[in-house]
């Protein structure tokens, strides 16, 4: 392993609540993390508090010796990928400029490279090629997620950090999803941090937390 | 277990208490009360106008991103549809008004002056009533009403549906991709409009002095108009477009952007933003003409 990442008394509260209470919790670079959710568990603000989504957060989240909450704007943009559970593209694009849009802004890439980059992506997760020049509001849940990760995926993060990627999918798409996931994680060192109450899905991650009074603890499953 | 203030659990015979909804609505007269409502919307203004000069501080501050080529390329795609939907795509609506106010401003001059002196003056006319207030007085207006409402509108929509913390998620900042596009578009869409209506009044109006006198000169009229614009009357209609465009824009932005939770505050943000962008357009143009016209 050639890295961690470490949260350092993480504290996420809202005014009328507590969600999270000084988390101290490392993870070993390049592995799949499953974090066993419930109903409005905080499960989705533990992600963005840990990828430095949420303002006025205490504690730290270091990704290989740098806090994510720190970071600037751009420098996080490459090191960590998001996957949202609902929505997460920008309507003013299609599907192809909404996965090439963090390429254009944030690397040196030229149109063809992100064009190969795309197609091998989207390749790499079964997502048809017509679904590139569709609009947003045309995809259905399933595809949506899938394009929010492939948006993730081509900028090859060291972390990615995906919300409930599951819903709606048939269990042969789970599987190969996490497959190239596993995959990736291994071969380029990115950690995997997903939220899941699918049982199928977290069997799959090589180690299973819960969230309990406050706290991130093991899960049996 | 009932909440603290869950009302729905009182005991019988006893008197239901209803808690002011809005603890700074005044439920009684006090001598706070007509000191509030002056002092709060001059609050609110004040408040509205630091936002707003601070947008344009956001928005001058992340131009600088656009001397990268590769992000002034996505600036560029995103300017000219700005563009396109409001300069260009205005211009039927702009030019169809451009058309009824020629017929009806040279009818009507015809009424009250001779001929003769009808293509005397004809210049200086147009130039006073035409290039200086009405062409850019209408073209803003057509600004407001068909652009800058879908604008705000669509920055409402965008903050409903969380696509600013998206794109903050993604390192990209919104005013680089939402504001700056119409920070620059509505200048330069203004001024075009403004260019369309004075070439559209001059033609309609030519066709009306033609009907009634075959023989006048389409190029003397031309001349004689372009006579009477000086530098100085470019000068303060680029003026006009520049700072006219950009608060529109900048107020468009402002209301879309304070949309949080709900579809009627888009409604809201809508209707507040045409009543402040109508105000403060027609206030620069009048401050402006009185500046510079003013012997």
């Amino acid at each position: 392993m050639t890295g961690t990442l470490t949260l350092e008394n993480l504290h996420i509260e809202y005014p009328e609540v507590l969600l999270f209470d000084r988390l101290n919790v490392a993870f070993p670079i390049g592995s799949l993390i499953g974090i066993e959710t419930d109903v409005l568990d905080g499960a989705t603000s533990l992600l963005k508090g840990i990828g430095g989504m949420l303002y006025d957060i205490d504690g730290r989240s270091i990704l290989n010796g740098r806090n994510i909450l720190t970071m600037p704007a751009s420098e996080r943009a490459r090191k960590v990928g998001f996957v949202y559970e609902d929505e997460g593209l920008i309507s003013l694009y299609d599907v192809f400029q909404n996965i090439a849009l963090p390429l254009e802004f944030h690397t040196d890439l030229n149109v063809a490279q992100t064009r190969s980059l795309i197609d091998a992506t989207i390749e790499a997760l079964n997502v048809p090629k017509a679904l590139l020049q569709m609009q947003p509001h045309e995809l259905n849940d399933v595809q949506t997620r899938l394009v929010n990760l492939a948006r993730a995926l081509v900028m090859s993060p060291e972390l990615l950090l995906i919300d409930e990627l599951e819903g709606g999918m048939p269990d042969d798409m789970i599987d190969s999803t996490m497959r190239l996931l596993k995959g990736k994680a291994r071969k380029e060192n990115m950690t995997v941090l997903l939220t899941s109450s699918n049982e199928h899905v977290l069997r799959e991650v090589d180690q299973v937390l819960k969230i309990q009074s406050n706290q991130l603890v093991e899960s049996p499953v | 277990m009932s909440k603290p203030n869950d009302t729905s659990k009182q005991e019988p015979n006893q008197p239901v208490t209803v808690e002011p909804i809005d603890s700074d609505v005044p439920n009684r007269f006090t001598v706070l009360g007509p000191l509030k409502m002056l002092v709060n919307p001059v609050a609110q203004l004040t408040r509205t106008i630091m936002d707003l000069i601070g947008l344009i501080s956001v928005a001058l501050t992340a131009s600088k991103l656009l001397f990268q080529t590769k992000r002034r390329g996505i600036f560029m795609a995103l300017f000219y549809r700005q563009i396109y939907n409001t300069g260009v795509r205005a211009l039927y609506i702009n030019g169809a008004v451009a058309v009824l106010v020629g017929t009806l401003l040279i009818s009507r001059l015809f009424d009250y002056i001779p001929n003769q002196v009808m293509e005397d003056q004809f210049g200086y006319l147009f130039m006073v009533i035409v290039f200086r207030e009405l062409g850019p007085l209408i073209s803003g207006v057509i600004l407001i009403a068909r652009s800058a409402t879908s604008i705000t509108a669509e920055i409402g929509y965008l903050r409903l549906r969380r696509e600013f913390q998206v794109l903050n998620g993604l390192g990209i900042s919104p005013v680089f991709l939402f504001l700056l596009p119409v920070f620059f578009a509505f200048p330069l869409s203004l001024l075009l409009m403004f260019i369309y209506f004075d070439l559209v009044v001059f033609l309609s109006s030519y066709a009306v002095i033609w009907l009634s006198n075959p023989s006048a000169d389409f190029f003397a009229l031309l001349s004689a108009i372009l006579n009477q614009i000086s530098l100085n009357e470019i000068a303060i209609n680029g003026l006009k477009a520049v700072l006219g465009g950009m608060m529109i824009g900048v107020i468009s932005i402002h209301f879309g952007a304070k949309v949080e939770n709900s579809f009627t505050e888009v409604s809201d943000a809508i209707s507040n933003s045409t009543t402040t962008q109508l105000l403060v357009f027609f206030v620069i143009n009048i401050l402006l003409s009185i500046l510079a016209y003013t012997q």
